[in-house]
């Protein structure tokens, strides 16, 4: 790792280590936890240092998700928002709209991105937010359900429709209208502050709605979840890395008929599945973040592919890891119980595991001659 | 594979690479007006590729207002955009 890298490595272990199991439990991280990371240009760490970032290489930024998530699943998820909204903004934004929140992204403001509705998950083609204009204003109504982080954040990038084709909102939680209703218990990456977003005829300037006429809602969000389909499957990395390590750790030294565990062949399996699912993710992921570094076309598919494997991998690694820790980790905030639950919702995100088999399968028929 | 834009690109050149590229992802020749959407041939999961190819290989980089999909919809809105936005050009 370079140190810069290394640096930020540091610094999320430093906050989040001991912290996380509490975090979990008590379904929060503190704010001010977020804001202190985010000044430091952490959560969306591959935005230009042109707009105040640290302009790390995509890979760089990959292997800080796995980090942090190796950690915390909820603080990687905050991360995966922040960097997704900053992306959003870096590659649709005018000059003045990149200038004017990316500092602030990169400052200590926290951002979320809004895409699914109560009819509109997989099918986000079928979303009925409406972004539209009055007069000198832009209006944004609908409502955004289970949006990462908007328990925390500051400003919503919301996705929607205008004029027979989409548009992106950048929609501050203070604008008369907005309400932000966190989702009671949810079952995994439980501090990652997701909420239902009302947008009840919220007025925003019109130089916070990115719309250029012709804009199709599925490029738009396309784009979008392209970032997060790779901070998500680093994630997962980070999943089967803290899993691997804990199990190993306890096979090392629990003993059970007189032998370790890990010299127990059944137990030992466990652990090469585990070895063999991180190796195969990690790679998935380099693989996917260089496409992504060097601007070849196939990083589209390659991140589907990446999030799809790691994702399954990261579900299966998490319950061979409770099964190995057996009574040590069957705890709610033990590590490889928050995996465990963690990693069920990576399978769900940033487009599901079907969607992700369809697509892949889509491609693959398109491409094989 | 990524090649500096210079003088010499013109819009026949432009056209020629978008017209192999799609040809090899889509197993079809484009006209340069065709519409690639229309069809649904491509889908908006490709109008990215095509986004990152025309990025890569014609060394520009497509941001704000003109990363919207009409700039892709045909080789030949393709071909403009890379002529608009390639350095050294008066309009940039």
């Amino acid at each position: 790792m370079i140190p810069v890298l290394d640096e930020l490595a540091t610094l999320l272990t430093e906050t989040a280590a001991d912290a996380a199991e509490g975090w979990d439990l008590a379904g929060e991280i503190p704010v001010d936890v977020l804001r202190g990371l985010g000044a430091k240009g952490v959560l969306c760490a591959e935005v230009r240092p042109e707009f105040g970032g640290l302009g790390l290489s995509g890979l760089d930024n990959g292997r800080l998700a796995a980090h942090a998530n190796s950690l915390c699943g909820s603080l990687r998820s905050v991360m995966t928002s922040q960097g997704m909204a900053a992306w959003t903004i870096q590659r649709f934004g005018t000059r003045a709209l990149r200038e004017e929140y990316l500092s602030r992204l990169t400052g200590g403001a926290l951002a979320a991105v809004a895409f699914s509705e109560a009819d509109a998950g997989s099918d986000l083609s079928a979303m009925t937010t409406e972004v539209r204009r009055d007069g000198d204003d832009m209006i944004v109504d609908g409502v955004k359900t289970w949006i990462t982080a908007a328990a925390y954040a500051d400003l919503v990038v919301v996705f929607g429709r205008h004029e027979g084709g989409g548009a992106v909102a950048v929609v501050p939680v203070t604008a008369p209208g907005v309400r932000v209703e966190p989702v009671p218990s949810p079952m995994g990456c439980r501090a990652a502050g997701h909420s239902t977003v009302v947008l009840d005829s919220v007025r925003v300037p019109p130089q916070n709605v990115l719309a250029v006429p012709g804009q199709s809602l599925t490029l738009l969000t396309s784009i979008a979840l392209t970032y997060g389909r790779l901070s998500v499957a680093w994630g997962c990395v980070g999943i089967l890395r803290a899993c691997l390590a804990a199990a190993a750790g306890h096979a090392r030294t629990r003993e059970q008929f007189g032998t370790p565990l890990a010299r127990h062949q059944l137990v030992a399996r466990h652990l090469t599945d585990l070895y063999a699912a991180e190796r195969i993710a990690t790679q998935m992921c380099e693989h996917a973040s260089r496409a992504w570094d060097g601007r070849s076309p196939g990083l589209v598919m390659d991140a589907i592919l990446a999030k799809y494997v790691a994702a399954g991998n990261a579900a299966r690694g998490a319950a061979s890891a409770v099964q190995v820790l057996a009574s040590a980790g069957a705890r709610d905030g033990h590590v490889v119980a928050r995996a465990y639950r963690d990693a069920k919702l990576m399978e769900i995100i940033e487009g599901s595991t079907e969607i992700c088999q369809l697509t892949l399968a889509e491609h693959a028929l398109a491409v094989a001659s | 594979m990524t090649e500096p834009a210079s003088a010499e690109l013109t819009v026949e050149t432009i056209e020629e690479k978008l017209q192999k590229f799609l040809e090899s992802r889509t197993k079809q020749t484009w006209d340069p007006d065709a519409d690639l959407f229309k069809l649904g041939v491509v889908s908006s999961l490709f109008a990215m590729e095509l986004v990152v190819f025309v990025e890569s290989t014609f060394g520009v980089f497509v941001e704000g207002p003109d990363l919207v999909l009409d700039n892709f919809r045909t080789v030949r809105s393709m071909s403009a955009l890379v002529m608009r936005l390639r350095p050294g050009d008066p309009g940039a």
